[in-house]
């Protein structure tokens, strides 16, 4: 193949939240239980697909059990313990699953009683349905990357640069992996992509951080 | 009237449009028909009325159908809405006997576009009788509930599950909505046209008639509720929040809201309103009629604080459109407005007339925070709660109920 154009046909994506048939969590006891019994999807949307979500919230934490545990419960210990997890970092959902359930049975263990929230406060497990669809946009090389990228949904940005973690071989995104077919040149490209601190991004912030880095290699092509 | 989706590039952006055309091609000439209650007042029929036509210029056959009853059917289904929101009600066999009476009547007419159709949207309960009565039908039927039936009276629940349990999906517009079914259960949240009458720019000089004709002082705070006059809504606690903060600012209320011809009981609150708010001049109570979108929009617009404190609330379509003009919303800690005004964000959640009243001295007190939550509404607002959402998780929902159903998938 020749190396100047390698195609990268662009994808985007659209989420459909819906219910998973679980009782909503009262307390940390019932989040626990939850938890260990749900489907791997339930836990993959909260703490993956929750930013596709809308929403009118810019919550400190990035996963919804922790955002549920600091606003509802009150616990601002076992939030910040949640809300530290990097799901990304996990090989496998069931892995992850094991972390979260390590982290509440440490939190029980310290708590001399457990509150409850009233009706209305409850966390609700929710799912979701994603449709994958060709967007008909094509970039054969680094210069028309930076052409298409104002471009992209950030439901696309999702696709490519966050939930590709969950299905590419070194657990990176795809723009970088795509890279690396050009040559040595976009080494520095290829790894300023892959130290964005994502965690922390609103997919909007996630875009503006992508184009302002590519911008400044786009300058120096 | 919009019809065409390009119309929105400039207030979303291209990509997102373009996004919309993709998702459409795959649903081509798919035949879509929406059954409701009414073509004006509330947000159901303002929901239909931009997202029908748009379905269709992005390709799919989409038609809007309305179901007739007399004023016997409407109290009946009012009082069904009212138990469903947790109201304790009686309903009698008669009551759903009339029920299903007006829903067989309404078979006749729509009969042949239901059967053919591909998906069938049926909204609110009051067509959710026609599902039975439909044997031959051959598309996916959804049950759409725009109302919060999160803790409804178990009676009326009970009655009404049998009619809406046989549907294939059903949607709500929060999580807490939801009600178990024997089918699945999809949340999408409602979204506002900003390119409506109701939601659009409005130049100064309009803004400024429409504050005239209706004697407000522009020097002077102004607190706008707008909802139908409807006892959810709480427009006596509106009225008991403005006496206690008038009592050290000398603000201004609105009161405006128009009433539905599914609405029977609007008049009974509208005067009890009207008796609250006595000879107060500073106290507007406006009874509008259903095409006022403008004047609301301007009315809005004006107000220093927009204010909606509902004890029950569907998804509260006013707040959003508070949000979208820029302004804090003060809101009833309810329903949908908890998913919108997030405390010390985009605005305020209060539980009591006195929590109101202590939000809105609070507001008026901090003017850049004012303009700092406006900001942040107005952004939140474009990204997640425009009609180009809604429209994105409507075809998303079709597609996934068109297909094979997996987690995830690939057109």
């Amino acid at each position: 193949m020749d190396m100047d154009t390698v195609p990268f046909y662009i994808k985007d994506c659209t989420l459909l939240i819906k219910m998973s048939g679980f009782s909503p969590a009262f307390d940390i006891r019932d989040l626990r239980e939850r938890i260990a019994q749900c489907s791997p999807s339930v836990i993959y949307h909260h703490y993956f697909e929750n930013l596709l979500a809308p929403t009118f919230d810019y919550p400190d934490f990035r996963n919804d059990f922790a955002v549920w545990v600091k606003r509802q419960l009150d616990d601002d210990v076992l939030a910040e313990r949640l809300g530290m997890i990097e799901p990304y970092r996990f090989d496998s959902l069931e892995d992850l699953r094991t972390h979260t359930l390590d982290i509440i049975d440490e939190r029980l263990s310290e708590l001399h009683f457990i509150t409850a929230v009233p009706p209305g406060h409850e966390f609700y497990f929710q799912e979701a349905i994603t449709v994958v669809f060709e967007t008909g946009h094509v970039m054969n090389n680094p210069g028309e990357m930076f052409k298409i990228m104002p471009q992209l949904t950030s439901s696309s940005i999702y696709y490519h640069f966050l939930e590709a973690r969950r299905r590419t071989p070194d657990l990176t995104d795809d723009f970088s992996l795509w890279l690396e077919n050009f040559g040595s040149e976009w080494e520095p490209l290829i790894r300023d992509l892959r130290s964005i601190d994502f965690i922390f991004y609103s997919l909007p912030e996630l875009k503006e951080e992508l184009l302002y880095i590519m911008q400044q290699y786009e300058v120096k092509e | 009237m919009v019809h065409s989706i390009d119309q929105y590039v400039d207030v979303v952006g291209a990509p997102v449009v373009e996004q919309l055309r993709r998702l459409g091609e795959r649903l081509k000439d798919i035949r879509v028909v929406h059954v409701n209650s009414t073509r004006e007042g509330g947000g159901v029929a303002e929901i239909l009325y931009w997202m029908v036509p748009l379905m269709n210029d992005l390709g799919l056959k989409a038609s809007w159908e309305v179901i007739h009853g007399d004023e016997g059917f409407f109290g009946v289904t009012k009082s069904i809405h009212n138990g469903l929101q947790g109201y304790p009600v009686q309903l009698k066999k008669k009551d759903w006997d009339h029920y299903e009476e007006i829903n067989l009547k309404n078979r006749e007419h729509l009969l042949p576009v239901l059967e053919e159709a591909d998906i069938v949207v049926i909204h609110d309960p009051q067509p959710a009788a026609l599902l039975q009565m439909i044997p031959n039908r051959r598309g996916i039927w959804i049950w759409r509930a725009h109302i919060d039936v999160s803790r409804p009276h178990h009676q009326v629940w009970k009655s009404l599950k049998q009619y809406v349990q046989d549907y294939d999906a059903s949607i709500f517009s929060l999580t807490s909505f939801a009600q178990i079914l024997p089918h699945e259960q999809f949340i999408i949240a409602p979204s506002i046209d900003p390119l409506s009458e109701k939601n659009m720019p409005l130049n100064k000089r309009y803004v400024n008639e429409i504050a005239k004709a209706y004697n407000l002082d522009r020097s002077r705070p102004l607190i706008v509720q707008i909802s139908r006059f409807d006892r959810f809504k709480d427009p006596l606690g509106v009225i008991e929040a403005y006496r206690i903060t008038r009592k050290v600012i000398p603000i201004q209320l609105v009161l405006a809201g128009g009433g539905a011809t599914d609405d029977p009981e609007g008049k009974e609150i509208l005067d009890e309103v009207y008796k609250a708010a006595g000879d107060d001049p500073d106290i507007h109570v406006l009874l509008l009629p259903p095409d006022a979108h403008r004047q609301i929009n301007a009315l809005q617009r004006l107000a220093d604080i927009v204010i909606q404190k509902s004890i029950r609330e569907g998804f509260g379509l006013t707040v959003t459109e508070g949000l979208w003009k820029g302004k804090p919303v003060i809101g009833g800690d309810v329903g949908g407005i908890r998913l919108q005004v997030i405390s010390h964000y985009t605005g305020y959640l209060v539980n009591s007339p006195e929590g109101a009243a202590h939000r809105i001295r609070y507001l008026l007190h901090h003017r850049a925070k004012m303009r700092e939550m406006g900001k942040t509404a107005k952004e939140f607002a474009r990204e997640n709660f425009l009609l180009t959402r809604q429209i994105r998780e409507y075809l998303t929902l079709y597609l996934y109920l068109l297909k094979d159903r997996g987690r995830s998938v690939f057109v």
